[in-house]
């Protein structure tokens, strides 16, 4: 199975770290065994622990953004083929015959930088789960037939799921190749472009398994309750890998032409949904990254009614189901609550979510999303949000980090961004944090001039001539408002969205991901 | 914090070997407790540190909404609960919730509603004191609620991107002619638009359903069970008992198959959508237990019919089935996304003979075993944090308010034979008893 999304992150730092995760292992009733992620020179990340559970991640640092140019969505359909087509002994009917009773399965996550394949199994079943995975992973099959059905369901998720079925999972990805052009690596959808996966081979699969599912790539990650000799056991069998070499790719900052620009995506539906963002330069070990976190919390925390867009936009106006914000990529963010570990990125954007308004409220709410995002930069955060913000967050880490996956995950995110276990990182980050610290970051960072703007709608140059126009967008309610509210009405219909007529594009849903 | 946890985790998961006999399927000790007000308290302490779970059901969805025109209440609920009571106003309870780092929300099903936090362990008595103001001293203005009906109206907006999502409601409405379980638990949007205009009708439901004889608290997670219970006794203790019984509707017996089709505005895959009329859940009859070990035989990923479909012709980009547990009799539904509408008629024919086969055939021993097994294993796996456990209990004490019906019903598992499958099959997948829609991108011709 996979997980449709994409994401974040990468250094390719293959075999550094350790000292960093020697107060993950074990100590007092796991101590029997001892964990070897002190060792400087393993590209693991274990977790033992008496748990009757074993969970595997097992990492490649590769991804969309190392799809070859003309072959987009080649990283993603590799995957696919190693997770849910057969091994070169076992037709994939036969593995998920094997699964069934031990109701496991193997799941897939591509994201620009990182390719993870992660599962979990009863103890009971440890050697006979590992031995499914093991050979789908080293000894693919790459059979036609399975190439074929995998072929058409990534075209299938993007021909129609994405753009037939969810406008708000559209928006956010049409926001993203909004920000990076065709000719940055991140520029185009995880799952890639129609009309390159149309074309695409089974050799170019084959390739791309051979040159990227290399031992420089692979971050092995166990958690849970495998005996002691198992970790050395499954670094032995994934030596067999070829052995590769860091390729160290560093990912630009895309440069963004100064402007606000805003893209149409005209589909027939009921309602209007809006993505909003540009570029940040920060990653997790950013010394500012915990400070735009504790503002991101503050602004619009995922799935919260703790936020301060979703109380002036949902609560007191009842424009929407929610609206949140984000520095990390979130894909699926409509079906969790958590985001997903292994979507680690070297480049991240400031996003801000809209979710579906009435069309006739479409004009209004793009203007109150950029009019209260222009008041948090102008006027920062005050003291009482500041702290409170941060106590939430310090206790947050715990429910973000509750399942022995999640652990895992954030583990090799660590790993990956060279910091303490998450939890850790944050709690002590920010202590030491101040409200200076955080009103600067948001000068700094979140100043920008480039915004870019995606919108989902049904009539789309209706929507183009009202912005243009700049012409009052009045809301009416249901019911009667306080003063206060329609009083900020009356500023937020009014106000101007300086963009060009060129930089307001209509694109019909259909050429979408072409 | 991590050594604490990854230690703690040896009592989390009691259940150190499936394949030992002699198993109880939920293996976490819990207690329950009996408030004199008709409130059911579970406690279940787990040795997962620093966090707990607290997650207040009310037997109370969609299912309790037979009046006409008041489809969407309970739901409407959910989002009316967080809007402030009489002792704390919606921006103070938040400000409490973000205290306490906690993860607040809730969900409403056909059958259930349910509010769920997870948060430190040392904010248990306030969050407590929290809901317990909410419960029984809920209080929101006229100007409130319509403004919150209008949230609700988003939600149904956003979900009515999905053609799947359509594809539901209609199949609901075909099927179901006088029961509840005709509108999802969205409403029908006709009621979503009256909502505004219902608020002394909000207030009357509040008053039946959010009563203690209603609701179910589940706390689990780093916590003693005295000192749980005693908190949960000092908020709650005072709440009234009520007395409305809701005259649910019987579904008359349907006596000749129905269809049903959808014409999608926007290219889509088409979906056929192929359901029979079944039990409801039971932890004592095998009616549901045995077409649960039959769903995934039949339909699920293992399955001959998706080994051919799916993965040999191709077909499909799809195939699933769901068979929810439910109060009432819940349709047993095989859901196929194609990936060309010139199959519909093979696919649905093919899905047909399938049904038909199993209630001929008996499905081989070894296969039934393999899927107790998938049940049992499936079931553990899924709790692996306390709010996981308390997640997974909470739909069982929807249904019965305790966890025993738990390990009833995978004792009844064990107790099924392919014969048993064969006729429940025989007696439940009838034509008249049958419900297909279909969905296509509008102008498309098979």
């Amino acid at each position: 199975m996979m997980k449709r999304g994409n994401l974040l992150f990468a250094t390719v730092a293959i075999t550094i770290l350790g000292i960093f995760f020697g107060q993950l292992s074990s100590k007092g009733a796991a101590s029997r065994r001892t964990s070897n992620m002190n060792a400087a020179d393993t590209n693991t990340v274990l977790l033992p622990n008496r748990s009757p559970l074993v969970t595997f991640r097992i990492l490649f640092m590769t991804g969309s953004a190392y799809d070859p140019k003309g072959k987009e969505g080649l990283a993603s359909l590799t995957a696919a083929m190693l997770a849910e087509g057969g091994s070169r002994t076992r037709p994939y009917s036969d593995i998920t015959e094997a699964m069934y009773p031990m109701a496991t399965s193997f799941q897939w996550q591509v994201d620009k930088e990182m390719t993870v394949f992660s599962g979990s199994t009863h103890i009971d079943n440890l050697d006979k789960y590992y031995a499914l995975i093991r050979e789908m992973l080293l000894d693919p099959g790459f059979r036609e037939d399975d190439f074929k059905r995998l072929k058409e369901d990534a075209i299938n998720y993007l021909k129609t799921s994405l753009r037939g079925g969810n406008d708000e999972e559209l928006g956010k990805e049409v926001l993203y190749t909004m920000i990076y052009p065709s000719t940055h690596s991140y520029g185009h959808q995880n799952m890639g472009a129609i009309g390159a996966l149309e074309k695409m081979t089974i050799k170019d699969v084959r390739d791309f398994y051979q040159s990227n599912f290399t031992q420089a790539n692979l971050v092995i990650g166990l958690a849970g309750g495998y005996p002691d000799k198992f970790s050395g056991q499954v670094q032995a069998d994934f030596a067999k890998l070829p052995k590769g070499s860091p390729d160290g790719l560093k990912f630009s900052r895309p440069l963004q032409t100064p402007g606000t620009r805003i893209e149409i995506v005209q589909r027939d539906t009921r309602s209007t949904a809006a993505s909003l963002g540009f570029p940040i330069n920060v990653t997790r070990p950013n010394k500012d990254w915990p400070a735009l976190a504790v503002v991101a919390s503050y602004f619009g925390q995922h799935r919260s009614s703790n936020s301060y867009l979703y109380q002036r936009l949902r609560e007191a106006r009842g424009l929407n189901y929610g609206d949140y914000a984000y520095i990390e990529y979130f894909p699926r963010g409509m079906f969790q609550f958590e985001p997903d570990p292994n979507l680690g990125r070297q480049q991240q954007i400031f996003q801000i979510w809209i979710r579906p308004v009435e069309p006739a409220n479409g004009h209004f709410v793009l203007r109150a999303a950029l009019y209260e995002y222009d008041k948090l930069v102008r006027e920062g955060m005050s003291r009482e949000a500041f702290e409170s913000t941060r106590e939430f967050l310090s206790k947050y880490v715990n429910v973000l980090t509750a399942t022995q996956d999640a652990q895992l995950g954030y583990a090799l995110d660590s790993r990956y961004y060279q910091i303490a276990d998450f939890p850790t990182y944050m709690r002590a980050q920010l202590a030491k944090l101040t409200l200076d610290d955080v009103n600067r970051a948001i000068k700094l960072y979140l100043k920008s001039d480039a915004m870019r703007i995606a919108v989902v709608t049904k009539d789309a140059e209706g929507l183009r001539d009202a912005i243009l126009s700049n012409k009052p967008s009045p809301i009416t309610y249901n019911a009667p408002k306080p003063k206060e509210i329609t009083d900020e009405d009356r500023i937020i219909e009014a106000y101007k969205i300086v963009v060009r007529p060129a930089d307001v594009t209509i694109v019909p849903v259909d050429r979408v991901f072409q | 914090m991590k050594v604490l946890l990854i230690a703690s985790l040896i009592l989390c998961l009691p259940l150190l070997s499936l394949a030992q006999k002699s198993r109880k399927a939920f293996g976490y000790d819990y207690n329950i407790d009996d408030l004199p007000n008709g409130l059911r308290v579970v406690t279940v302490p787990t040795d997962y540190p620093n966090l707990v779970a607290l997650y207040i059901v009310v037997q109370t969805g969609s299912r309790n909404e037979p009046e006409k025109g008041k489809s969407g209440y309970a739901h409407l609920f959910e989002h009316l609960m967080f809007r402030g009571s009489e002792h704390y106003s919606g921006q103070e309870r938040d400000a409490i919730l973000k205290k306490a780092g906690a993860d607040s929300n809730a969900y409403t099903t056909d059958d259930r509603t349910v509010y769920h936090e997870v948060f430190s362990k040392d904010d248990l008595d306030k969050v407590l004191e929290l809901e317990a103001d909410r419960f029984q001293h809920l209080k929101y203005s006229a100007d409130g609620y319509k403004t919150e009906t209008k949230a609700v109206l988003g939600e149904f907006n956003k979900n009515s991107a999905d053609p799947e999502e359509k594809a539901f409601e209609v199949l609901r409405a075909t099927v179901y002619q006088r029961h509840t379980y005709s509108h999802t638990t969205m409403g029908f949007i006709e009621d979503i638009e009256d909502f505004p205009n219902q608020y002394d009708y909000s207030l009357q439901f509040y008053g039946r359903y959010y009563r203690p004889e209603y609701t179910t608290i589940v706390v689990v997670g780093d916590l003693k069970r005295d000192g749980a219970l005693a908190m949960v006794k000092k908020y709650f203790g005072d709440w009234k008992r009520g007395n409305y019984v809701p005259d649910i509707p019987t579904e008359p017996d349907q006596t000749a198959p129905r269809e049903g089709h959808v014409d999608w505005p926007s290219e889509t895959l088409p979906l056929v959508y192929v359901a029979f009329r079944g039990p409801a859940y039971s932890d004592y009859k095998k009616d549901k237990a045995a077409l649960d070990l039959l769903a995934p035989i039949a339909f699920g990923e293992n399955s001959d019919l998706y080994q051919k479909l799916v993965l040999q012709e191709q077909k499909l980009d799809s195939l699933s089935y769901t068979f929810e547990d439910r109060a009432d009799p819940e349709l047993f539904l095989v859901a196929a996304k194609l990936k060309d509408v010139k199959d519909t008629d093979y696919v649905r024919q093919q899905i047909l003979e399938t049904y038909q086969h199993f209630a001929k055939e008996p499905v081989p021993k070894d296969k039934l075993e393999s899927t107790r097994s998938r049940l049992r294993y499936g079931f553990v796996l899924g709790m692996d944090s306390s709010e996981a456990i308390a997640g997974a209990l909470a739909s069982y004490i929807g249904l019965r308010r305790t966890p025993l019906t738990i390990d009833k019903l995978f004792a009844l598992y064990d107790t099924v034979t392919p014969e048993d499958m064969r006729e429940m099959a025989a007696k439940y997948f009838v034509d008249s008893h049958r419900t297909i829609v279909t969905l296509s991108t509008r102008g498309v011709a098979k």
